[in-house]
Parts: structure tokens; sequence; C-alpha cells
């Protein structure tokens, strides 16, 4: 069996992956792509450690997340195309209006 | 056998019950809810005589009753708060004269109201039966706090009534003058409820455990623990702090009972609908004043200041009164100044300890000056609305049940024998005057009530005389229009007794006869359960006295019949001079010969004028000054302190970028610190 510290590395480099692209990335596409490989990374951790103790827990969680992760994306590219309308772009940087 | 005084509390609830009903249904019902009223005062009446009949002992042994129905605070380590039930000779005497009127004036009513195609009747029928309900809870009351309760509940019933017309312009402002005169009376009542429950931990009338008991035992000495405990720090003596009491309980009676500087509401309140007038006269709102006096007269009879007040104010009121109902053009404003003097009275007795008199006082005054006001009512509908005596005259033809009836009435009003005011007006000036002979006090007091006697005589019999003889001065007067049965037949009824009521309690002819036939004397004695442990019975009343009887002329007998002679005398040229002047068939009016003392009383001493200086130069000016402290320095301290925070709201605000990516970093940033300050703690490094 794969020791758990495998799965955590995995998981950790996509949650790095996923930070580092919502630091440098403007456009809100890429944005999206990015927080669903924090989701995904946060998935492989429940899995790695449903496997580890045997137990289904972390698996069921798992589930869940998909299901989350979905109705996020959802929700995402709908903001993203009002977004588009309003601004004529998906810069994430243009829209500054929305504060005091 | 089931005891009347179970059934008290439905004295009251039948006219609650026929409120409802009138303020519900009454727009679908045939003659628009007087019915319901008629048919809940005509319950309460034979209730309220069922009561008198078990009161006076005719019914079974138990003659007095004290019952808590509702307990509505429960108090821990302190007193509770409840409604109660309480009968004795006084207030069972109330309630029947009470529910006869009310009962009287719901039959007029439909003559007046109904006949004449009022509109709103709902409403006026839903008011009337609440008002009887009120002054009828009020009756029985066996606490202050009850009573005051129910005191408040009658002042909103006579703003409703009195405001009924409440599109004209007079009206409603007349109903908010009464409401607002009123009410500043019975602030200081409110004052003295919450003193009295701060001495005593108790408000009940009645009993040992009641007030006026407790108040008696801290005078003579053996001072109750919760009267020490509230006196101590305070610093008083009982005599001192019980005379504040009474005499702020005494502010509320004044406003209700019109006495003098609180009278002005009683004359403008002649704008509601005249049975209202009649009601409110006879026997309920004004008439809870001097009652409430007379249920505490154990806790006034301790503070022989209070009485001499008291007294004071009847006297000169009584006086006062009546020489504005001298030169008053308008029918139903001589029976208001009328009112306001006859309350004088009354107030007089009490105060110089005439319990009895005051009591018959109430009785017959409350039987005659009803039927003063439906008679009046009876010529206004007659005159078409017109009230003025000098668009009137000649009536007496065209309408005789009227001019007999008000005649009886007038005649009781003006205490001619062997009327019903006669007996008790002279019992009242008696008393007063063998109490009055140790006391120069109550002499003044006396003397001015005597003086009022002869202006009595004359403002009435002027108002009757121009009313019912001469010639008719115009066309309405000319042609009355007719009254129906439902005018005439409560006319009727207190005819007769204004003629017979005197006869209850003939003190004179007792005295002179030895015959026992002081039947309202005796009734007020009560039995001995009432004597000794209510102690609301004649008894401990005359114990507590604080007047000696002086007699002129060698004795009782003489000094009575001076007395009598003199107010019947008095009363006499009163009517006398009103006959040489106005019963004429063309009167003048006389009093015109007055020059400035007529302008004087016309404007009612200028007491109105002076009223409206104190709200609009004195008090207004105060509240302005309040009203600046207010907005500046209470309100700038809030607004400061707000402004403040606004302010660096509006500076800290400026961090938001709004930019997603500026956010994201910085939750990052603060992650990777967390997890650093976790390292450091949990020694990772």
């Amino acid at each position: 069996m794969v020791p758990a510290e495998y799965y955590l590395l995995l998981s950790a480099a996509m949650f790095c992956i996923g930070l580092f692209g919502i630091l440098t990335r403007r456009n809100a596409l890429l944005f999206l792509m990015s927080v669903e490989l924090m989701l995904n990374a946060a998935s492989i951790n429940f899995v790695a450690f449903s496997l580890q103790w045997g137990n289904l827990t972390g698996q069921v969680f798992t589930l869940f997340l998909m299901a989350l992760a979905a109705a996020e994306v959802a929700i995402g590219i709908g903001i993203i195309l009002v977004l588009y309308r309003n601004f004529a772009d998906i810069d994430v940087t243009k829209p500054t209006t929305m504060r005091w | 056998m089931v005891s009347a005084f179970e059934f008290v509390p439905a004295i009251a609830v039948l006219p609650l019950v026929s409120f409802v009903v009138a303020l519900a249904f009454g727009k679908w019902m045939p003659k628009k809810g007087a019915l319901a009223g008629i048919f809940a005062t005509a319950g309460s009446l034979l209730l309220s005589i069922w009561t008198v009949l078990t009161v006076a002992g005719i019914l079974g042994s138990e003659t007095a009753y004290h019952e808590e129905i509702w307990q509505f605070a429960t108090g821990i380590g302190t007193f509770d708060l409840h409604l109660g039930v309480f009968v004795d000779p006084l207030s069972s005497l109330m309630l029947l004269i009470v529910s006869l009127i009310s009962l009287l004036v719901f039959v007029f009513s439909l003559g007046y109201m109904n006949d004449e195609n009022e509109t709103g009747l709902p409403r006026y029928y839903a008011s009337l039966s609440l008002f009887s309900f009120s002054m009828l809870a009020f009756v029985f009351a066996d606490n202050i706090l009850m009573a005051f309760m129910f005191f408040e509940l009658v002042g909103l019933c006579s703003f409703l009534l009195i405001g009924f017309w409440f599109r004209e312009d007079a009206p409603p402002s007349a109903a908010k003058k009464a409401f607002l005169v009123t009410r500043f009376g019975d602030f200081f009542f409110l004052i003295g409820v919450v003193g009295i429950f701060a001495t005593f931990g108790t408000g009940l009338f009645v009993t040992e455990a009641g007030f006026p008991a407790m108040a008696e035992q801290a005078i003579s000495g053996e001072m109750p623990g919760t009267v020490a405990d509230f006196l101590e720090p305070l610093g008083m003596g009982a005599q001192g702090w019980f005379t504040i009491l009474g005499l702020l309980v005494l502010g509320g009676v004044v406003g209700k009972s019109a006495q003098f500087p609180l009278h002005t509401w009683l004359p403008d309140a002649m704008e509601g609908p005249t049975p209202v007038s009649a009601l409110i006269h006879a026997a309920t709102m004004v008439a809870a004043g001097v009652y409430l006096v007379a249920r505490m007269y154990g806790f006034y009879l301790l503070t022989p200041t209070t009485m001499g007040i008291i007294a004071l104010i009847g006297g000169f009121t009584a006086l006062f009164a009546a020489t504005m109902g001298v030169v008053k053009q308008e029918l139903k404003q001589v029976l208001a100044y009328s009112t306001i003097s006859q309350y004088g009275y009354m107030m007089l007795a009490l105060g110089s300890g005439g319990y009895v008199a005051a009591v018959f006082h109430l009785t017959t005054h409350a039987v005659f000056k009803a039927l003063l006001f439906l008679g009046a009512g009876s010529v206004i509908i007659a005159m078409h609305h017109n009230e003025n005596m000098w668009d009137m005259g000649g009536l007496k033809e065209k309408m005789p049940v009227t001019y007999w009836t008000f005649l009886s009435g007038s005649l009781a009003l003006a205490g001619i024998f062997p009327f019903a005011g006669f007996w008790s007006k002279d019992e009242v000036l008696y008393e007063a005057l063998i109490h009055g002979l140790g006391d120069p006090v109550i002499l003044v007091a006396w003397a001015m009530g005597l003086l009022a006697v002869f202006l009595t005589g004359f403002y009435t019999f002027r108002m009757v005389f121009l009313t019912f003889h001469g010639e008719p001065r115009t066309d309405d007067a000319e042609d009355p229009h007719g009254v129906r049965w439902n005018v005439k037949l409560p006319l009727g009824v207190l005819g007769v007794l204004a003629a017979t009521l005197g006869f209850i309690n003939m003190v004179p002819v007792a005295k002179l006869t030895g015959a026992h036939i002081d039947f309202l004397h005796k009734w007020l004695v009560g039995s001995e359960i009432v004597n000794a442990e209510f102690l609301t019975g004649l008894h401990v009343y005359e114990d507590l006295l604080p007047y000696e009887s002086a007699y002129i002329a060698g004795g009782e007998v003489p000094t009575l019949l001076i007395s009598a002679a003199l107010s019947l005398g008095l009363a006499l040229a009163g009517v006398g001079l009103a006959y040489r002047l106005y019963a004429v068939p063309e009167p003048v009016e006389h009093t015109k010969k007055l020059g400035g003392l007529r302008t004087l009383l016309m404007h009612n001493y200028y007491q109105d004028e002076y009223q409206v200086w104190l709200a609009e130069g004195v008090t207004l000016p105060l509240a302005r000054v309040a009203d600046t402290f207010d907005q500046g320095i209470i309100d700038g301290v809030v607004n400061g302190i707000s402004s403040v925070s606004l302010f660096s709201g509006d500076r800290i605000r400026r961090i938001q970028t709004g930019v997603v990516s500026n956010y994201a970093a910085l939750l990052t940033i603060g992650l990777a610190l967390l997890l650093i300050a976790f390292g450091i703690v949990g020694g990772w490094f």
C-alpha cells in the first residue's frame, strides 16, 4: 500500500498550484479552475485518510465535495457571464465598484 | 338559598356585556343598541335592589360582603394587587342610584337620540354602557387602586360621550378639556395611590387590614410595622404625612367632582348629548369624586386639616358656582353651575363631619339633577335644539308633563319644603353649623354655603320662569315639537322621587317628634358586622370625628329649627325675587343692571382665561426651556457620539479596494502567518 505521505504531498502540491493560480492570474475562468484544483486537493486528503484508517467517512465527504464543486462551478460561471455582460471583459481586477 | 352578594359583580358586568353587544352588533339591532343597554341596566337595577334588601338584613343575616375576585399581580415579599368587591350600606345605596339613573337615561335616550334620527347610535349606546359599567365597578371597588382604575375609565367614557358629535367644533374641544382638566387632578390622585401603597403596603378600604384602620392605629400611637418603616427615613409625623396623602387623593376628587379650581371642564361638558349630561352630573362622573371621599372617610377623619380644606373648598365652590349660575342664558349652563354648586354642598358636608348629610344630598341630588337634565332635554327637543332661555317662555301649557316634573326637580334643587333637596341641604347646613360653632374654618364654609342657598333659589326659579312661564318669545316656543312616552316616563319616575325622596331622612321631624324616621341615618349606621369588622359603619366614623358639636339658643332642637328656618327662608327669598323679576309675561334681562359684575360672571371670573394663561404663559415657556435642554444637551451628546463613529467608519472603509486578487493575497498571507504562529507555538522548528 502506498503510504499516506505521498498522497499528502500530491494534495499539497495541487493546493499550491491552485493558490498560485489565484494569486497571479486575472482571468476569472482561470480563477475558477484554480479553486477547483484546491478543492480537489482537499478531496485527495479525505480519500487518503479514508484509506489510511480503513473507514468510509472520508470517501462519503468526497462525494459531497464533488456535488458542492459542481454547484460552485454553475454559480461561478453564472457570475462570470454577468461580469462579461457588464464589463465586456472577465478581468477580475476591473470590477471594483462593489465595495462602498 | 343563593345570596345576592354572589351576583354583585354581575351588576357591573351586565353593562359591560351590553357595551360589547352594542359595539359589535348595534348596527343591525332594532334600536341601534339601546335595547341591550336597557336590558342590561334593568338587570343591574334588579340585582342592586336585591343587594340593598340583603344589606338591609331582610333576606338573611349576612349584611355586608367583601371578596377578592382576581389577583392580577402577586408580590413576592411585598403587597399584592387585586380586584375585589365590597358591599356595605354606602356602596349598595350607590349601586342602586347609579343603576336606576342609568336605566332611565337609556330610556330617555330613545326619545332624545333615536327619535331625532341621530347617527352613530351604536357608538353612543356602547359608550353609555361602558360608562355605567365603569361607575358601578368603581362603586363596589374594595381597594384604592381598583377605584383609581375605574375612576380613569369613567373619565375616558365622559371624553367619548362629551365629544359624541365630533364633527362639530365645540364638542371635541370640550371633551378634550374635560379629559385634560380631570386628568390634571387624577395625576395627584395617582401619586396619592402610590403613596398609600408605599406607606401601608395595602390599598384596601375596609377591615383591620385596610389603610384607614392602619392609619388610625398609627395616629393613636400603636404604629404598625410597615407604616413605621416608611415614616422613619421620611422624618415626618404620621399626622403630617397622612394629611399630604389625603390632599393628593383629594386632587382627583376636586377634578372629578368639579370643585374649585378644577371646575372649568363641567360647564363646557354641556356640549355632549343631554342624556349624557344627566348621567355625568347625577350619578356617574361627578358623583365619583364625592363618593371616593365618603368611601375612605375613615382616613380623612384622622386629619382635621384635610377636613377643613374639604369643607372650605366645598363651601366656596357652592357659593362661587351659584353666582355664575345667576347670569347664564342657556338652560343647560344654569344646570351645570347648579351641579358644581350642589357638589360643593356635599364636600362641605363631608368636610364638616356630616357623613350622612353628604350621602343624603348625593342621593337626592342624583335624582333631582337627573330629572332637571332630562327635563331640559325634553325642552331642548321641543325647542328644536335651541337652548337659550330667552327664546323660550310659555312652555307650561304646551308640555305639562315636562313642566310639572321640572317644577318638582326645581323645588328640590332650590330646597323648598317638603321636596327632597330641602331635607338634604338642610341637614348639610345643620351639620356644618353645629360643628362650625367650635371651628371658625367650618363656620366660614357654612356661611358661604348658606349664602349660596339664596342664589340657588334665585337662579333655579329664574330658569323655571324664563323657560315655562310668560308669553312664548319665539316661533319655536309657540309651536314646540312633541315628546313621546320614552321621554315622559323617566321624567315621571324621577319627578315623583324628587318630591318624596327626602322622606327617607327627615331629621328635623325625627328630632322634634322623637319618631325614628331618619331611615338613611339608620341605614348608614349599618349592622354589627359593618361597624366591627369592616369599619365603615357610622359608629366608627362618629368615634373618629375631630369636631365637637355646639348648639345655639340652648340645645339641639332650637338650633335645628333655626338652621332649617334660615335655609328655607333664604331659599324662599331667592324664589320670591325670581318670581318678582321674571314671572311676568315679558321678562327683561334684569341681570344687565349688575354692570361690570355681570361681565365678570358671564366670563366665569375669567377662570378659563387664567387657566389658559397658566398653560400658555407659564407652562409653555417652561416646556420650551426643557425642550431646548433636551434637544441641545441630551440629544447633543447622543448625536456627538454617533458622529464620531460615522467619521471613523468613513475613514476606515478606505482599506477596501474591491480587487479580488488583493483579498485572495491577504487571505493567503493570513493563512501563512497563522501556520507560522502555530509552528512557533507548537515547537515545529
